[in-house]
């Protein structure tokens, strides 16, 4: 037989890496604006396109799937063709899934600053992206599986599997996650509600973290790490147990997010037991990593890209074990809702995600221009900004959340709250809050200062855009002997091992939300709880749009610092019509699902107009915009008209009268308002906002006095 | 060079006098905090870079002193930077609980396979590494056993009436020895500064925003004029204080403010009555006649 020849194609990676590069920067200023605000809450322009509640939903998405998803089909459409020896499988379909890719990062840039969004947390984006997602996901897997039918290796490498794996959940997780009914061309209401639809979102919300910011990065970096050490990889044996292990384990913690919620207690104890035993698993990729460099240390002092790796193992392995410890839930009840989380969340995205990607761009780019790195110094200079920069970020992130966290659990001798203004535990921590943003600009530096060395790497070589290479083409399969181990058996069969995968991850998912989603016995209903009248669901719109759930959580926790503040705890039969559900998952501010009653309306007005006039010192933006806009009545039809296919008991034909009550009830609260001199026509925007907010809790206090 | 870092050390203290004597000046508490905090990472810093400073001079000193010695050059080298030891190989106890083999056997287990040039060894897993999977699978069944089988541990419902319960036994205990026990029933009207000065305090802070500063009336009512919704008797202010009016917008307060302080308030609030300050709202409620006098 003759090696046949072939060409890989590098202009793909390339541009992949271009984009990684612009997202990248692009994502990380939005954080930094969206930080910033959190302590000079004027520094949202005094527009609403640019305030924290809609650009931090950018922020995440941009450095999640525009910075962190480019890198990845940057790692993968490199590794996977030499690991194959093949070509990608179509060139047409590495263009249009590129080019698709880029447009539904661009359209998640138009849409979430006009407030388009679904308000589940990394799943923002509106049913038609959601649509383009979905078939862009199919290309990529087309065109990997393609090129994969058509390889010249006999055995996949853990790489693969790890690719593989991600493919498949990750469609999963996405169908699952979206399956919404759509009112308008970019509004729907998730199927799902309340407890049903927060067991749904945690469950895709943490799994896109395994899948989309661990598995393919674990995979990228069996592949680059032993190409730039130039080692062999240290166990194939810890490779096997712990892809399957991190697999299977990963998929059951979801519920870690809810502890304290009223998810059912066995669901919640559930995700706490597997998200301990995902630790060893997790640590089977940092191990194998680190050990792989044995005999190789020599050089990580030499050579800046391995100490991008170093670093990037390092932090994967404090975030997974931290992880399993915040789930704990004596812990947990001191990190949630905190800035602990955040923390521990820029820990794996800074480090772990960040800084391989930087060592994989650092690696690359000479390679496929055929040329040198254009600074040694600059790259030198990247990471220790950029080390730095992790360090002043997240320990300042730590302060804070402890601090936080214990003033708002402290009481007095009398059994009172010690800080029973939760501003006062805000404007506490605003010092660290600086801080982090420092550290934050520092990382970007670092980021920005690659993209110039890159750019002259770029300028000083030329591209290679095909790149020759020869294999010798697979035997045929009935020539070659049966092998002895099952795993390597495996390894052959593409098409078994993505089934084996997906099984893997089937079985979690059905035993967690299966019984929480079918059976109605675990949600309890409550007599008193009454669908939302057509104006406090106009207003809930709002409250979605503007994104209040980044700062305010709906659900109040059983701990008797939060009955105090707050009200009684949150019961599941309160969220049955919540579609979607509001929990949120950070209280920047204090949780409002007791807010009903709680002050005037006039105190509302006020306080949506400037809340320093209502609470000096507050970080909370100006909705000065509510207050001059119309709300859009045209679409109560259609929203009442979707809720009641979603379940939600309107009497048939109310939607005729939707409108009528909406108004009646916006000028009863608009002459409520005129008593205190505050002129405001019953149709703006701020009216439906005020009727939602003083709706929220209401029904379980309602039920308290009937009793 | 040794005293430089006093020196600047003074100058820093220098600057900073003046601001610290114009306590009532435009600079705020915070702002003054965040200089203060500026001046402190400027000295660490300072401090950190005369150190080095330092070090280097010494080096020089050494230098110089060891040549006018008549010391040679390599002799000087060699005991300013000592060749770094070879490191020690490291130890069996670390090889044996990392379960590595010496890297020398490596050879011996590279896999017949290779992907790219990436070849795999055939290393076991670390045995560590297992017990610490193991150890973990163990305590994951423990805690669903003990939550949901054996019931030792407490789910969160059940952890709530513990935590509550104890805290009351706490409450009772505290309150029945503090003279913090006043109520709408036995809350007195007095004149006493001290207690009026905490009242002023509380009102700034939690009531101004609604009833303005000087008690005028904002969103909430004017404090000042013979007009009053929920009674004057300073009883009734307690109360409104106390529990709120829901449907006027205003809080409940029992859970932010002790019943000391409300019964301060509240004679704040008494005190202010025909102050008339500016920009007062309108009256709302009915006519009320001062029981001042008729307490005193």
């Amino acid at each position: 037989m003759q090696p046949e020849k072939f060409y890989y194609d590098n202009k793909i990676v390339r541009d992949f890496g271009i984009a990684t590069v612009l997202w990248g920067i692009i994502g990380m200023t939005v954080g930094l604006i969206a930080a910033i605000q959190l302590y000079h809450p004027g520094a949202n322009m005094h527009n609403q396109y640019t305030t924290f509640g809609r650009i931090r939903p950018l922020h995440t998405n941009a450095v999640i799937f525009a910075f962190v998803g480019n890198a990845i089909f940057m790692g993968v459409y490199y590794s996977l063709q030499r690991l194959l020896k093949a070509r990608m499988f179509s060139d047409v379909l590495s263009k249009i899934h590129f080019w698709g890719w880029q447009l539904i990062i661009v359209s998640a840039v138009i849409t979430l600053p006009l407030g388009l969004t679904t308000s589940h947390e990394y799943a923002e984006l509106e049913w038609p992206i959601d649509i383009a997602i979905t078939i862009i996901w199919v290309v990529f897997g087309f065109n990997m599986f393609g090129t994969i039918f058509k390889r010249r290796e006999r055995h996949l490498y853990v790489a693969i599997w790890f690719y593989i794996a991600t493919f498949v959940t990750i469609a999963v997780l996405h169908i699952v996650n979206s399956f919404e009914l759509p009112v308008s061309a970019f509004k729907s209401y998730m199927v799902y509600a309340g407890v049903q639809d927060a067991l749904v979102q945690w469950w895709y919300g943490h799994n896109a973290v395994a899948f989309f910011l661990t598995t393919p990065y674990l995979g990228m970096m069996y592949y680059f790490l032993p190409k730039m050490a130039n080692r062999p990889v240290y166990s194939y044996k810890l490779s096997i147990l712990h892809f399957w292990a991190l697999i299977f384990i990963y998929i059951w913690a979801g519920p870690h997010h809810l502890l304290y919620t009223t998810l059912p207690g066995w669901a919640q104890s559930l995700g706490v037991a597997f998200s301990i035993m995902l630790i060893a698993p997790s640590w089977g990729g940092m191990i194998n990593g680190l050990l792989t460099l044995r005999g190789a240390w020599d050089k990580v002092r030499d050579d800046v890209i391995l100490k991008f790796m170093v670093v990037a193992l390092t932090a994967y392995g404090m975030a997974t074990f931290e992880g399993p410890m915040l789930s704990l839930k004596q812990i947990n009840s001191i990190a949630h809702f905190s800035d602990w989380i955040i923390a521990h969340v820029h820990v794996g995205a800074l480090g772990w995600n960040g800084f391989l990607t930087f060592a994989v761009l650092y690696w690359l780019i000479p390679r496929i221009y055929k040329t040198e790195l254009f600074s040694k110094k600059l790259a030198s200079f990247h990471f220790w900004i950029g080390t730095l920069g992790i360090i002043f970020y997240a320990v300042p992130m730590y302060w804070a959340g402890f601090t936080q966290s214990l003033m708002l659990k402290e009481f007095t001798p009398e059994g009172m709250l010690k800080y029973p203004n939760f501003l006062e535990t805000t404007l506490q921590i605003l010092p660290m809050h600086v801080m982090r943003s420092v550290g934050g600009a520092m990382y970007l530096l670092g980021v920005i200062v690659m993209a110039y060395n890159l750019l002259r790497t770029a300028k000083q070589g030329s591209l290679v855009a095909n790149e020759a290479a020869q294999a010798m083409p697979l035997e045929p399969v009935h020539t070659i002997a049966r092998e002895s181990a099952w795993h390597r058996r495996l390894e052959r069969k593409p098409i078994q091992l993505m089934v084996a995968a997906l099984f893997v991850i089937l079985i979690g998912t059905f035993i967690e939300l299966m019984p929480t989603l079918t059976i109605s016995s675990n949600i309890p209903t409550i007599a008193s709880v009454k669908p939302y009248s057509s104006l406090e669901l106009q207003g809930r719109d709002l409250y979605i749009r503007e994104g209040c759930s980044n700062c305010h959580s709906q659900t109040v926790r059983p701990f008797r610092s939060e009955t105090e503040r707050y009200g009684e705890y949150s019961k599941a039969g309160e969220f049955v019509y919540d579609h979607p559900f509001l929990w949120g998952s950070k209280r920047t501010g204090p949780d409002l699902a007791r807010i009903g009653g709680k002050y005037g309306n006039a105190w509302h007005y006020n306080h949506l107009m400037d809340p320093r006039l209502m609470s000096p010192g507050s970080i909370m933006p100006e909705y000065s915009w509510l207050l001059t806009q119309n709300l859009d009545t045209t679409t109560t039809r259609a929203k009442i008209h979707a809720m009641r296919t979603l379940g939600v008991p309107y009497p048939v034909g109310y939607e005729n009268q939707a409108n009528a009550d909406l108004d009646e009830q916006a000028k009863a609260i608009a002459a409520d308002l005129a008593k205190d001199h505050i002129k405001v026509k019953s149709n703006k925007e701020v009216i439906a906002i005020i009727a939602y907010l003083q709706r929220m809790g209401m029904d379980i206090k309602a039920n308290k006095t009937t009793k | 060079m040794k005293y430089h870092s006093s020196i600047l050390l003074f100058g820093l203290l220098f600057i900073a006098a003046p601001s610290q004597a114009a306590d009532d000046s435009l600079i705020s508490g915070k702002l003054m905090d965040y200089i203060g905090l500026g001046a402190v990472a400027f000295l660490l810093l300072l401090v950190v870079t005369a150190l080095f400073v330092l070090l280097r001079t010494i080096k020089l000193f050494t230098r110089a002193i060891l040549r006018s010695e008549g010391v040679t050059e390599e002799e000087i080298e060699l005991k300013l930077d000592p060749p770094k030891a070879t490191p020690k190989p490291k130890g069996d106890v670390w090889i044996k609980l990392m379960s590595l083999r010496p890297l020398s056997e490596e050879k011996d287990m590279i896999m017949e396979h290779e992907y790219d040039g990436i070849q795999e060894l055939d290393n076991p897993t670390p045995a560590w590494f297992m017990y610490l999977f193991y150890g973990t699978i163990i305590f994951g069944i423990g805690y669903l056993l003990n939550y949901h089988v054996f019931h030792t541990g407490q789910l969160q419902y059940q952890e709530y009436q513990t935590e509550v319960k104890q805290a009351d036994i706490a409450k009772q205990a505290f309150l029945s020895k503090s003279a913090n026990r006043v109520d709408e029933n036995n809350v007195k009207l007095v004149s006493d500064p001290a207690v009026l000065a905490s009242g002023k305090a509380i009102f700034i802070q939690t009531c101004a925003p609604c009833h303005g500063e000087h008690a005028q009336g904002v969103v909430g009512p004017n404090l000042t004029d013979d007009y009053w919704l929920h009674g004057n008797k300073i009883a009734d202010l307690f109360k409104t204080i106390k529990y709120g009016v829901a449907a006027k917008g205003m809080p409940t307060w029992e859970k932010q403010l002790s019943p000391k302080q409300i019964a301060d308030v509240s004679n704040y609030v008494k005190s202010l009555h025909d102050t008339h300050p500016a920009g007062a709202k309108e009256p709302q409620g009915t006519k009320e006649t001062d029981d001042k006098l008729a307490s005193k």
